[in-house]
């Protein structure tokens, strides 16, 4: 009686459905399904995702929505809280493909929940869209359904090392720490190459357990092979340990470069004056030049952001609205939320926003955005280089801990 | 009374094994997660309930079995069969060599032991390069949670069957009489070395079953959750919950509590794991000989055996 | 060699901090028997709670060591009476378990009340340094190894040497002649996991000047005052500085000689050894588990 019950009931919503002029106020919506750290360890950028799918979704909606078949269709948010827990963020994605009935996915944070939940689009052939994921382990299954719109990590030093050949006096040695999980190996992995290309000579190359809270051992090693440059790729957490600790050993390279960390104004306000001169990496800058269309450009996002939260969006936030006005243009453009069709418009599609451009390589990676370099100069986020030119001048060498 | 279980166990097995016939996508997934849970605790019961070895370090039989299965799939392209046969392979090796030291401490102490070893496995794992360093395994993707519904619950079955011949076989009589006087046990006979580290690996095979199918099914295996303390922590709450020492105690209990947390963590999100601690809390002052006991007294108490319950323990 | 003696000085403060951050547990462990795996917990609202003074009230964290003291203390005290007393006779196990229940309840909380934000406590000499020839010695890491130093042997003379330290003593060793001695247990119990709790908020103070807080750093802060407390032996508070400073030491040496990766398996290994072969730990008398 129940399994009748159950196969009927759609056949007949779907006839009702039919039977109400395409024109109706009651279009569908579309709901988009995503799980996110908003607890656990992972919290402290999860909301960043769930704070920019809102937004997104809110402004889309604002202005009409989603506009195909005649019709505009409201975006609605379905959210779960992962807790930061790997095993649970599947389960959760599967209930939202298979009992929830989401349209499409969006991602959740860190590549390791990505490369786990990208399997769950991959099985039921839903499309999902992240912004959260970077490690080359995401595409290299050659799955169609996951799309991303953070850069390739292995590309990450890129625009920093380009830097290092013009900056004077030009720095010879470098020294690269990174921790262990799937994104930060493959920066690492990718900056080798990089500085072998530069012809930089990595003078230390250490691998340290992500969430390490003493790096002094490590710390007292790079002071003792004293590198020009020190990059640092890590957790946020990891980042905010080694400069302090790199100012309480007095270690003093010319110049200390994190992957993370360094654009969020929660590094400056926990570490306070020792913030400064920190060199760090942004694939996105609250830019005017970055034209979207709801948002009208970058500068008036970030400040529709601060406006509605609270506090500076940073590269989460602008690569998670991207991701929702990426499958929303893929809608339009397919003419439906079917997500085979929505599949095939987001390999094509391509379109400017606040987050920069937005095209898919085939393997579902967005087309590479490089990396600005960022200091911190008075207290304040100072892009100094976009990988064409100097935008500002940096202060390099930076000064020894003990001389400031 | 006996009549009850002969028609009420078979019945309760059909009904769930047919649970990817008629139940949603979600309700098999949550089954799979549920059922090899139980798999964990029947297994804990063994050492922990039968034996009265507290042991922190199922967890190592757990990833053990994962990585493998991830191993043998991803490096050496071997099957999923193959992968568990290894898995429980590394299982036995590690409760025979390292069992054999350890089972030689008590209470509190072995307990922090196998705790140490967890963290000594999933720290040694992370920098072995064929297990994927910290970075992990990504196994081939596998559609089939019929499958794994069915080997989940062949898995408690087998389990709980292992468990109820404890109950009438001279083994298993040993175990208790370990857990119960483990001096006078050697007395009267009972290899308790022997015995002990038997019971170890039994356990340990089971964990590492249970370990190497959710390596399959998730399609993913880190150190991290591989060697997870929070997953045995779970099987001894639910062991604890059900009723340690019996046979169908940690089924239950696990069960019972994986669709507590479920249900918390789909309807209430943010407060789940907040619930689920208080949770953990409350059963342990109310009832720490777990439900089969408070069902049992309750026919001659009411709810003054939580009282009673609460008086045994305090100062 | 030069890095070579730095990397033992820098072990050797590191141990000063794990040992305080150890002291608490193997108080609670050694006389009451109670394995607190909520221990990391209280280190992290003890850290929270000196940063919310610096933060709000502009205390520096030192000079409210004594303030956060009282109020873990506090805390300690109504915990052991309203909750642990109700599992004094039970088995071992069962307040194991309760406080991973307490451990999973705290974490949250102190998620909700203070986001998932991670916080330093950064007063202006926090990252200051003094140099001994070719070694630097972070000023703060110091005030914490001569704070581990004050507050262990503190401890150990008040145990030895004052009324109260012997009255607990007594009841941890026997129960039933202290209660014919007079000993109120139930008072005692509460004091001295009162005080278990203060020594772990202190060691929360510390900690948030020198690494970075956030909600989830109790579990493996537990952890790794488990191992020291084992390594060192619970009879005999001194024991913390052995464990602390061994462990601290061979952290570092391994870091430098084998890999940054193999520091846990270090420690943990080193505790398993010591459980295997010397239970008692380092300093203790050999009992057999």
């Amino acid at each position: 009686m129940r399994v009748l019950f159950r196969r009927t009931l759609p056949l007949a919503c779907a006839l009702l459905a039919a039977a109400v002029p395409a024109a109706a106020v009651h279009a569908q919506d579309i709901v988009l399904g995503a799980s996110v750290q908003l607890t656990g360890p992972d919290a402290n950028t999860g909301r960043y995702y769930k704070d920019a799918y809102q937004l997104a979704i809110d402004k889309i909606n604002a202005s009409g929505g989603v506009k195909f078949g005649g019709a505009s269709h409201k975006l609605v948010l379905k959210l779960y809280d992962n807790q930061s827990d790997i095993n649970l963020s599947v389960r959760q994605y599967t209930q939202l493909v298979t009992q929830d009935k989401v349209n499409l996915l969006l991602g959740p944070f860190a590549s390791a929940f990505v490369i786990a939940d990208s399997a769950i689009a991959e099985k039921y052939k839903v499309p999902m869209v992240q912004g959260g994921g970077a490690s080359d382990q995401i595409y290299a299954r050659k799955f169609k359904y996951i799309f991303g719109t953070l850069p390739a990590a292995s590309n990450y030093y890129g625009s920093t090392i380009e830097l290092l050949k013009q900056v004077q006096p030009k720095p010879q040695t470098v020294a690269l720490l990174h921790a262990d999980d799937a994104f930060d190996m493959s920066v690492a992995k990718g900056t080798r190459d990089l500085l072998q290309k530069a012809g930089l000579k990595l003078v230390m190359d250490e691998r340290y357990h992500i969430n390490s809270t003493d790096f002094s051992s490590l710390l007292s090693q790079v002071k003792s092979a004293n590198p020009d440059v020190v990059l640092v790729a890590g957790l946020e957490t990891d980042i905010l340990n080694f400069v302090r600790q790199s100012k309480s050993l007095n270690v003093s390279p010319k110049m200390y470069s994190m992957t993370v960390g360094v654009p969020s104004a929660d590094f400056r306000k926990a570490l306070g004056k020792d913030s400064e001169y920190a060199f760090g990496m942004t694939a996105w800058l609250p830019s005017a030049e970055n034209k979207d269309k709801w948002f009208g450009d970058g500068e008036q996002f970030a400040q529709a952001w601060k406006t509605k939260f609270g506090y500076d969006p940073d590269y989460h936030a602008g690569s998670g609205v991207a991701d929702v006005e990426a499958l929303t243009l893929a809608m339009e453009a397919a003419g439906s939320a079917e997500p085979q069709k929505v599949r095939d418009a987001l390999a094509k599609v391509k379109f400017d926003s606040e987050y920069g451009m937005v095209a898919f390589h085939e393997n579902g990676q967005i087309f590479d955005i490089p990396q600005i370099v960022i200091q911190i100069q008075n207290d304040k986020v100072v892009p100094i280089f976009s990988g064409k030119g100097l935008l500002a001048k940096p202060v390099y060498p930076v000064p020894a801990w003990n001389a400031r | 009374m006996k009549l009850a279980y002969w028609i009420g166990i078979p019945a309760a097995l059909a009904v769930m094994a047919g649970v990817p016939w008629y139940g949603s996508p979600v309700l098999v997934q949550f089954g799979i997660n549920a059922l090899l849970i139980a798999v964990l605790a029947q297994g804990w019961n063994i050492i922990g309930g039968f034996a009265g070895y507290a042991s922190f370090g199922n967890s190592v039989f757990y990833g053990l079995g994962s990585y493998g299965v991830g191993i043998a799939m991803v490096q050496w392209n071997l099957s999923f069969g193959t992968g568990m046969v290894l898995g429980v392979a590394l299982a036995v090796a590690f409760a025979v060599l390292i069992g054999l030291p350890v089972l030689r401490l008590r209470g509190h102490y072995f307990a922090i032991a196998t705790l140490a070893l967890t963290q000594v496995m999933a720290a040694i794992v992370s920098n072995i390069d064929l297990a994927g360093q910290n970075v992990g395994l990504v196994l081939p993707p596998m559609n089939d949670d019929t499958m794994f519904y069915e080997l989940s619950l062949g898995l408690v079955v087998l389990a709980t069957l292992t468990v109820f011949w404890l109950t009438r076989s001279r083994f298993g009589f040993g175990l208790i009489a370990i857990r119960e006087n483990e001096v006078g046990a050697g007395v009267m006979g009972v290899n308790t070395t022997l015995y002990k580290v038997s019971a170890f690996a039994l356990s340990g095979i089971f964990s590492a079953l249970a370990g190497g199918i959710h390596a399959y099914w998730i399609t993913f295996l880190d150190p991290n959750s591989a060697f997870d303390i929070g997953v045995n922590v779970k099987m001894i709450i639910m062991t604890v919950f059900g009723g340690a020492g019996t046979v169908l105690g940690p089924v239950v209990g696990a069960l019972v509590l994986s669709a507590v947390s479920e249900l918390l963590s789909s309807e209430v999100t943010s407060v789940a794991s907040l619930f689920f601690g208080f949770v953990i809390v409350a059963a342990v002052v109310f009832m720490p000989h777990g439900m089969a006991q408070i069902l049992r007294d309750w026919r001659k108490a009411g709810w003054r055996c939580f009282v009673d319950n609460i008086k045994a323990y305090r100062l | 060699m030069d890095l070579f003696a730095q990397i033992l000085v820098n072990g050797v403060l590191l141990g000063g901090l794990y040992a305080i951050m150890a002291l608490g547990l193997a108080l609670v462990w050694g006389v009451l028997n109670i394995v607190n795996l909520a221990h990391g917990a209280f280190i992290m609202l003890g850290a929270y709670l000196s940063w919310s003074l610096y933060t709000f009230l502009g205390i520096d964290p030192f000079v409210g060591l004594p303030i956060t003291a009282v109020v873990m203390f506090a805390l300690g005290y109504a915990l052991q009476r309203g909750l642990l007393n109700l599992l004094v006779r039970a088995p071992m196990f069962n307040t194991l378990l309760i406080t991973f229940g307490l451990e999973v309840v705290l974490t949250y909380l102190a998620q909700m009340v203070f986001s998932a934000d991670f916080r330093a406590i950064n007063p202006s000499y926090a990252g200051a340094s003094v140099a001994l020839g070719p070694i630097t010695i972070p000023v703060a890491r110091l005030a914490a190894f001569g704070a581990a130093l004050v507050l262990t042997v503190g401890l150990w003379l008040f145990l030895l040497h004052t009324r109260l330290g012997r009255a607990i003593r007594a009841t941890a060793q026997n129960l039933v002649a202290a209660r014919l001695y007079g000993v109120e247990p139930m008072r005692l119990y509460a004091v001295t996991f009162g005080l278990g709790m203060a020594l772990a908020g202190m060691a929360g103070t510390l900690y948030g000047t020198v690494s970075q807080i956030n909600p989830y750093i109790g579990s493996a802060l537990t952890a790794k005052s488990f191992a020291i407390a084992i390594i060192g032996g619970l009879d005999n508070p001194l024991g913390v500085i052995v464990g602390g400073v061994l462990l601290g030491v061979i952290e570092s040496l391994t870091t430098l000689y084998i890999g940054p990766t193999f520091a846990d398996v270090a420690s943990f290994g080193i505790l398993v050894l010591v459980l295997i072969i010397r239970p008692g730990g380092l300093i203790g008398r050999t009992r057999t588990a």
